[in-house]
């Protein structure tokens, strides 16, 4: 008997139909994939099961008894838990009150504190024993934060629990740890659901997966032994091309670093040159995302940086000016203001371009954003949208339109596909390409070493804040960016 | 987007309208078209305020220190004009003051990094002290009747005051609507560290929101001493609650990033005609309280179930 059946689930919101008929089974023990683009449904389905939707039709069934899931906490009775992508804590509250949280254990009136502790502390401990229950969860990393939350599950006994995008902030080593936490809950029978847009995770850890697309059921697959090319074209409905490296890099220098030091940014010094794409590899912490902040003026730093000889001024209006633009990992808390729409988020940096006599004009601004998102590809081409009604995708294409925009000459990429679907990230892939291959000159941080490989001409590898080695050519391979990302 | 606001603001209009209809049906003199504008010129202070107070709060921000500010702005303008300072020297020097408070607000918010409620909290408290302590706490009477006329005057029959808000609310919707400093306003408001990321001058956009509003409080000010022919270092009082409220009324977010110079302009009406209505149906001002809660109360609710779910 399956733990999990789900049939004929339909969902409409207003006119708009997400879920056409989708089912999915899981069986005891198993993890099971759920695998679909951004829009394809995962997330309705996800809300359908842990009772923050109600389907329009369909049923769910657990060990064979049907169950209705009208809210989160009867979701929770009936034994399903959700680990969410951003995780649904009480940062300021320790760990084992968000492990009770909502679930009290009680003495009287009061709450029973020790008891408590020494329960989470009993859940935790198969999971990671060194993780301090009465330390407030803010302190936490997220990788440990996401442990507190299975052991929540666990202590609502859950018997389904659904992992969504796990581990789009962890490092390769806490995948692993977190790979052999699922593969203890399947021991002990628990079915976990992972949601994830990793191919090589959910190949490493399901055993089976249900692929969605535009709504619909279209497969339910055995892994690993599915071809991965196969799954992605049910995926995306057509075979991706896997492009081969071209580099459009030209002697020119355009950038040079000199020294930099701030944060945990140590004594980085580099050049880029024209059309050139830079990688930047390293593990989460090596200081990547910091270093492209301090070249982007939004950290202060130490050293020299020089862009087409002369040196830029302090700041991001300074650096913006001289050509340099920032396009964030968190899209949704650093790049886009989420209720304006795509035309001013692409116009905000440029705006005195856009401007006649203290005036926007909007209908040069509206021209010039549809032009530049018909371009890069905005789906749906509607630029007077509210930009947070996008996916993941569209927004760091919009972001790109909003450097374009700017004239930007050099465009600092931190994780450019984080949270993108597979389809979504090709076309960045090529548009990053098309960059370089304008004469605009590109750097990518990234923790996908297959991304980094594709895109780059040079890789740099960082290292506790200090770069350990720049790698070219053939010698751009997982195993040098590995060896030069550990520390010694 | 622009439809969405659009929508709002329509609702803000029909609320209006449904508590103009209520009171055009129970009394009889409501609507005629002198205390039609006896509403207007009693919603003018407020609104005056309320048009400051909406940047601010749009750009992320909240000043409680428009009161007191204008208390300042007040005695500083009434004590040069009764020591023989020109008029339009006096009104400069008050409106000065207002840029001045609204400038050291935006000071400890933009490089103190301060929270804005605790800064205006404080300001609230140091301009109303300084405006005591300027005048020993007595009011400066004998203005020129030259100011007073200004204020007093009408133009086509319309009071002066009204139509200085109208002037100033079609310049705020400009700035907010049609210049890069409302997009900025909009954006800072939005997601202050994205917007740094995209190049705003994410300080001098609060600047901009403080002293403006700073601005306004003393334009408000300036409208009340012509009315009354006297500074009071007292008057201001709750004011910036009023604003707060036709401001949240009329669409703003307290959260920052969004909110309508239209909505606050109909928000500040509808306080205004709440509280002419009732006094012309002879409820008791304890009611008048009453129906003042009630109705921000069910403008939020009303805004929460239609629009709020989509942000």
């Amino acid at each position: 008997m399956s733990r999990l059946s789900i049939s004929g689930v339909e969902k409409s919101f207003g006119a708009l139909k997400v879920l056409h008929g989708v089912s999915m089974t899981v069986e005891p023990g198993e993890v099971h994939g759920l695998l679909g683009e951004n829009g394809a449904g995962k997330s309705t389905l996800l809300n359908i099961l842990c009772g923050v939707l109600s389907p329009d039709r369909g049923t769910v069934q657990i060990d064979g008894r049907p169950v209705t899931i009208t809210s989160p906490r009867a979701a929770s009775e009936a034994g399903i838990a959700m680990i969410h992508q951003e995780l649904q804590q009480v940062p300021e509250l320790t760990v084992a009150q968000n492990i009770f949280l909502g679930a009290n254990l009680r003495r009287g009136p009061f709450t029973a504190r020790a008891a408590q502790e020494a329960e989470a502390r009993r859940l935790l401990a198969p999971l990671d024993p060194t993780i301090d229950v009465t330390a407030p969860v803010k302190s936490l990393r997220v990788a440990a934060r996401q442990l507190v939350e299975i052991a929540k599950a666990l202590r609502a006994r859950a018997k389904i629990i659904a992992m969504d995008e796990p581990t789009s902030s962890l490092t390769p080593a806490e995948f692993e740890k977190l790979a052999q936490v699922v593969q203890k809950l399947t021991a002990e029978g628990v079915s976990v659901i992972y949601v994830s847009h990793k191919m090589d995770e959910v190949f490493r850890l399901c055993h089976s997966a249900t692929i969605l697309r535009d709504g619909r059921f279209i497969e339910r697959v055995k892994l690993p032994e599915t071809p991965v090319a196969q799954v992605i074209a049910k995926m995306v409905g057509r075979e991706l091309v896997h492009a081969t490296h071209v580099s459009y890099a030209k002697p020119k220098v355009i950038l040079q670093a000199q020294g930099l030091t701030g944060g945990p940014v140590r004594d980085v010094s580099f050049t880029l040159h024209q059309g050139e794409v830079l990688g930047i590899a390293g593990l989460v912490g090596s200081g990547r995302t910091e270093l492209l902040r301090i070249i982007a003026g939004v950290d202060s730093s130490t050293g020299s940086l020089t862009l087409n000889g002369q040196a830029p001024g302090q700041g991001p209006r300074a650096r913006i000016a001289a050509g340099l633009g920032l396009l964030p990992e968190e899209r949704k808390r650093d790049g886009i203001i989420r209720h304006r729409p795509v035309t001013t988020n692409v116009g905000l940096a440029s705006m005195k371009a856009f401007t006649t006599g203290g005036l926007i004009a909007k209908r040069r601004l509206h021209a010039r954003t549809e032009a530049l998102m018909k371009d890069v590809g905005l789906r749906p081409l509607d630029v007077t949208k509210p930009i947070g009604q996008f996916s993941g995708g569209n927004q760091q294409k919009a972001i790109i339109g909003r450097w374009l925009a700017a004239d930007t000459q050099v465009f600092l990429f931190d994780e450019p596909t984080r949270g993108i679907d597979v389809g979504a990230k090709a076309e960045i892939y090529a548009l990053i390409e098309r960059l370089a291959a304008e004469g605009r000159s590109v750097i990518v941080v990234s923790s996908e070493m297959p991304e980094v490989i594709r895109l780059s001409d040079r890789v740099m590898v960082m290292r506790e804040g200090r770069i350990s080695a720049t790698l070219s050519g053939p010698d751009i391979t997982e195993a040098n960016i590995a060896h030069n990302a550990i520390p010694a | 987007m622009l439809s969405l606001l659009r929508f709002r603001d329509a609702g803000t209009v029909l609320g209006l309208l449904i508590i103009g209809t209520v009171f055009a049906t129970l009394a009889p003199t409501f609507l005629t078209a002198p205390n039609l504008l006896n509403v207007l010129q009693q919603s003018s202070i407020n609104a005056c305020v309320a048009l400051g107070m909406t940047l601010v709060i749009i750009s992320g921000g909240i000043d409680l220190s428009v009161g007191p500010v204008a208390a300042l702005s007040a005695v500083l303008g009434a004590a040069l004009m009764v020591a023989g300072v020109p008029v339009p020297l006096a009104i400069a020097a008050m409106i000065g003051t207002g840029l001045a408070c609204g400038a050291f607000n935006a000071a400890l918010v933009a490089f103190g990094g301060l929270q804005p409620f605790i800064v205006t909290l404080g300001g609230l408290s140091l301009y109303r002290a300084l405006a005591l302590i300027f005048t020993g706490g007595q009011p400066i009477f004998g203005l020129p009747e030259g100011f007073r006329a200004l204020t007093n005057g009408t133009l086509a029959g319309v009071p002066n005051p009204v139509i200085l808000v109208a002037v100033l609310a079609i310049l705020a919707h400009v700035v907010l609507n049609k210049t890069p400093l409302g997009e900025y306003f909009l954006a800072v408001g939005g997601n202050p560290e994205a917007a740094r990321i995209a190049g705003v001058p994410v300080r001098a956009t609060k600047f901009a929101a403080y002293m403006i509003s700073g601005a306004c409080a003393s334009v408000a000010s300036v409208v009340l001493v012509g009315r009354l022919g006297a500074a009071e270092p007292t008057m201001g009082t709750l004011w910036e609650l009023d604003a707060i409220a036709a401001a949240a009324i009329g669409g703003a977010s307290l959260m920052g990033g969004r909110g309508s110079i239209l909505g606050t302009l109909i928000g500040c009406i509808i306080l205004g005609t709440l509280r002419n209505g009732l006094t012309l149906l002879n409820v008791q001002a304890f009611y008048q309280l009453l129906a003042t809660g009630i109705i921000i109360i069910v403008a939020m609710l009303v805004d929460r179930l239609t629009t709020g779910k989509q942000g």
